[in-house]
């Protein structure tokens, strides 16, 4: 359990790309001995797939019309105070 | 883009809010998104990014112009957002339904594709579903895991946007990701 849970550590790390050379190949050892591991490292993958699938949306149309209209009126005074 | 941004910023500083339409008009989109990300809905969504902009707007002298204005403003958003997280009611659904709009939710306002109908209704379902699990994370694994892998900022980026040590953006992707790896694996 242990094992798995420092290999399980250095799958984030090369997530996040602060893998060293040295904890890379231990990585890429383990893995190819290890199916648990191996499971869970395809699983983090294919969650970050998953996620990145998800499609874009657009602002409401008058957003920034709305927000236009919704600003206080202080800052012109304010010009003029300075 | 982050040169024209200042220019504005500058003038709205100096009390020329028609300044502010341009920026608003170049953020609304991922400012939009980012909120609908964070909170699951569409009328909150479009709420909270409001008020985001109008308190940039009304705080705009406490910004520092050597900083990325677009940090600044999704920091407010995500703020925001978590704040409003906070104060729902339990009983808020991600689908809720579009007021007035008979029974479509926000899935069917989305952008249409080249797709089939049938491809179009399965890919909405997982959709929906990624996203349903995604907005059931905790706020602060959530924040970081839609600016990370919907926003694309970098690390580094992230902990600036959200002013916290980047030890600790790194511990809560890390949770983040195994909360998603869990909630997701059997799709």
């Amino acid at each position: 359990m242990d094992a798995h849970k420092e290999h399980i550590k250095l799958m984030h790390k090369y997530l996040d790309g602060d893998l060293t050379k040295e904890e890379e190949l231990v990585l890429s050892k383990h893995l190819e001995e290890c199916e648990a591991c191996q499971k869970h490292f395809h699983e983090l993958n294919r969650t970050i797939a998953l996620i990145q699938s998800t499609e874009q949306i657009a602002a409401p149309l008058h957003f920034t019309e709305n927000v236009m209209k919704s600003l206080p009126k202080e800052k012109k005074r304010m010009k003029v105070i300075r | 883009m982050e040169h024209i941004v200042k220019e504005r910023i500058k003038q709205v500083k100096k009390g020329d809010q028609s300044a502010y339409r341009e920026i608003v008009e170049l953020y609304q989109n991922k400012i939009y998104q980012h909120c609908y990300r964070m909170l699951g809905n569409v009328h909150e969504a479009e709420d909270i990014a409001q008020e985001a902009f109008i308190r940039a707007y009304v705080n705009i002298d406490s910004f520092d112009e050597r900083r990325k204005f677009s940090s600044w403003l999704y920091r407010i958003a995500t703020n925001l957002s978590i704040d409003r997280i906070r104060k729902r009611k339990p009983d808020y659904f991600l689908d809720a339904e579009v007021k007035g709009t008979d029974g479509l939710d926000m899935y069917s306002q989305m952008a249409a594709s080249d797709r089939t109908p049938a491809e179009e209704l399965e890919s909405n379902e997982l959709q929906r579903y990624i996203h349903k699990e995604i907005s059931e994370l905790p706020p602060k694994y959530r924040s970081i895991i839609v600016l990370r892998y919907l926003e694309e900022f970098s690390l580094q980026e992230i902990s600036e946007i959200l002013d916290i040590p980047i030890g600790t953006v790194k511990t809560r992707i890390h949770r983040g990701r195994e909360a998603l790896r869990k909630r997701l694996r059997h799709v």
